[in-house]
């Protein structure tokens, strides 16, 4: 068995239960999302309990890569706190994208701003974000057209 | 149960004080709030201070200064709409029996520039650059646009009414007019919303004592009874605010608004075509066009021909931010509720001058924020 070379960088998720693994190849990691058995609503990331019904009876479904963009800004000005895109800040979309499952997840857009458009077809890319303390490779997503 | 009135009710101006400490806002609020109900802090059976930014055991330290009364005095927070949720424990004790004179304090001292994201963001939302407060806001913003056919005239109108309102308000932090042009030309914060268009956290605080309505006139001869206070939280995915990072697209919930204005409604037996005044939730222009429809001032969709009609002007069929609201008088969150109560309590005494609105009789106030809070209290002469 191969092993990996040393110099090669780990990929962590930047919140755990987010994507679907392996976290490679990027271009088959999904969003995840919980749906509720017993209500059928879905929510993003790996939950405990529905909020909606609050059933605790939840499963995993891996949520489709494409969707519509719902609503969108433009961040003009750095987010406050510790922000970890690009130095110096750089203005970018923001907006909902409504995946065919029924849910509406919020992702930074990969756009010209010129160009964002409600109902407009997104595609979900997985990328590596920063590298932590550890030298692993953080991994974040957002939406960009097709 | 028991009706509830208020007789006294106090304010710090909003604004930035350097050289004042938040022990300072608070007192002079408290104090003014005493005078105004005949009444001294030792008369005070319990005491809330609505706040979010100020530290632990804010209350007690602004307050047992006044008096070591052995009272108890509690810290409340409910994001922006901390206030109301304050107000509606106070007159919960009251309807109890446990207490006849109960003091509502709301004092906030924050930082300038946006909030500290992790207060109320997870850290990969932080890093991702998702904490941006006003994003929210113009998202549902650019949604109505897209429904609705809302325009950023429509924005600017709000935001124009409600600086000029505070023109007139000796405690909002503004107090300039600003034209339509000046508006619309000034810095996007978060497409569609401009600089002039959404509120700025600051400083300042309000005070309202609260006894049984029948023992106020013993106090003051100008009581104002509390017809309805209800605080709220959103229902699953039927509001989308800091910080939601997802919603359904599936789940049709009424909002926190119409929710808590439905209850008020009941609870008050007044609807709102026989309401004279609102103090409303203006964090950004948008938010207030959105509440019109919320709180039943307009249908769903109408907000902006609400506001072409004038009918929200002083003057107007439903008078909103007489104040200036947030955007004019700027929010110290957790005085927000409270200052809105001295409006409306001003209004309906009749002594709003200027932006007095001819025979106030009944007001209502509300409040929305992070983590879909909510709250909507409704007074009347």
């Amino acid at each position: 068995m191969p092993h990996p070379s040393s110099n090669e960088k780990k990929q962590i998720p930047i919140k755990e239960g987010l994507f679907t693994a392996p976290l490679s190849p990027v271009e088959r990691v999904r969003l995840m999302g919980s749906q509720c058995r017993d209500c059928s609503e879905i929510s993003l990331g790996k939950r405990q309990t529905c909020s909606n019904c609050g059933g605790g009876n939840l499963t995993e479904i891996p949520l489709s890569r494409k969707g519509k963009l719902w609503t969108y800004t433009v961040i003009r000005h750095k987010p406050p706190g510790d922000y970890k895109g690009p130095d110096p800040f750089v203005p970018f979309g923001l907006g909902l994208v409504e995946l065919p499952e029924g849910i509406r997840v919020l992702s930074p857009i990969q756009c010209d701003l010129e160009r964002m458009k409600v109902g407009m077809e997104l595609e979900m890319e997985v990328y590596p974000l920063y590298s932590d303390e550890n030298q692993n490779e953080v991994m974040a997503f957002r939406f960009g057209p097709v | 149960m028991k009706e509830v009135a208020i007789i006294g009710v106090g304010i710090h101006k909003f604004g930035r004080f350097e050289n004042k400490s938040y022990l300072e806002l608070g007192q002079e609020a408290a104090q003014m709030a005493l005078r105004d109900a005949n009444l001294q802090w030792k008369d005070v059976q319990m005491a809330y201070l609505s706040k979010m930014y100020l530290p632990a055991t804010s209350g007690a330290r602004i307050l047992k200064p006044m008096g070591a009364t052995g009272i108890p005095i509690c810290d409340i927070e409910a994001a922006c709409a901390s206030g109301g949720i304050a107000l509606s424990q106070a007159i919960l004790g009251i309807q109890a029996g446990a207490f006849d004179i109960v003091m509502v304090l709301g004092t906030e001292k924050m930082p300038r520039g946006f909030m500290d994201p992790s207060m109320i963001y997870e850290k990969w939302q932080i890093q991702m650059g998702m904490d941006t407060n006003p994003s929210y806001w113009a998202m549902r913003a650019r949604r109505h646009m897209h429904e609705y056919g809302t325009t950023d005239l429509h924005l600017a109108k709000v935001a124009f009414k409600n600086h000029k309102n505070s023109v007139h308000n000796p405690y909002a932090m503004y107090r300039k007019e600003f034209g339509i042009e000046e508006i619309m030309n000034s810095p996007l914060v978060c497409d569609p919303i401009h600089l002039l268009e959404i509120c700025a956290p600051n400083e300042g605080s309000a005070a309202v004592i609260l006894c049984p309505k029948e023992k106020a006139a013993q106090f003051t001869s100008k009581p104002i009874t509390v017809a309805a206070c209800v605080p709220t939280n959103a229902y699953y995915s039927a509001d989308f605010r800091a910080p939601v990072d997802s919603l359904s697209a599936k789940a049709m919930n009424p909002g926190p608004t119409e929710m808590a204005a439905k209850k008020a409604y009941q609870q008050a037996g007044i609807g709102p075509q026989e309401i004279n005044c609102f103090e409303v939730q203006d964090t950004d222009a948008f938010c207030e066009i959105e509440i019109y429809e919320q709180l039943g001032l307009c249908k769903k969709g109408e907000g902006g021909r609400l506001l072409d009609e004038g009918a929200t002007e002083i003057g107007g069929k439903y008078p909103v931010n007489t104040s200036g609201g947030l955007i004019s008088k700027g929010e110290p969150i957790g005085a927000s509720h409270l200052g809105q109560v001295f409006e409306i309590v001003t209004q309906l005494r009749g002594e709003a001058g200027k932006r007095q609105v001819p025979n106030a009789k009944v007001g209502l106030a509300h409040v929305l924020g992070a983590g879909n809070n909510c709250a909507v209290t409704i007074l009347k002469v």
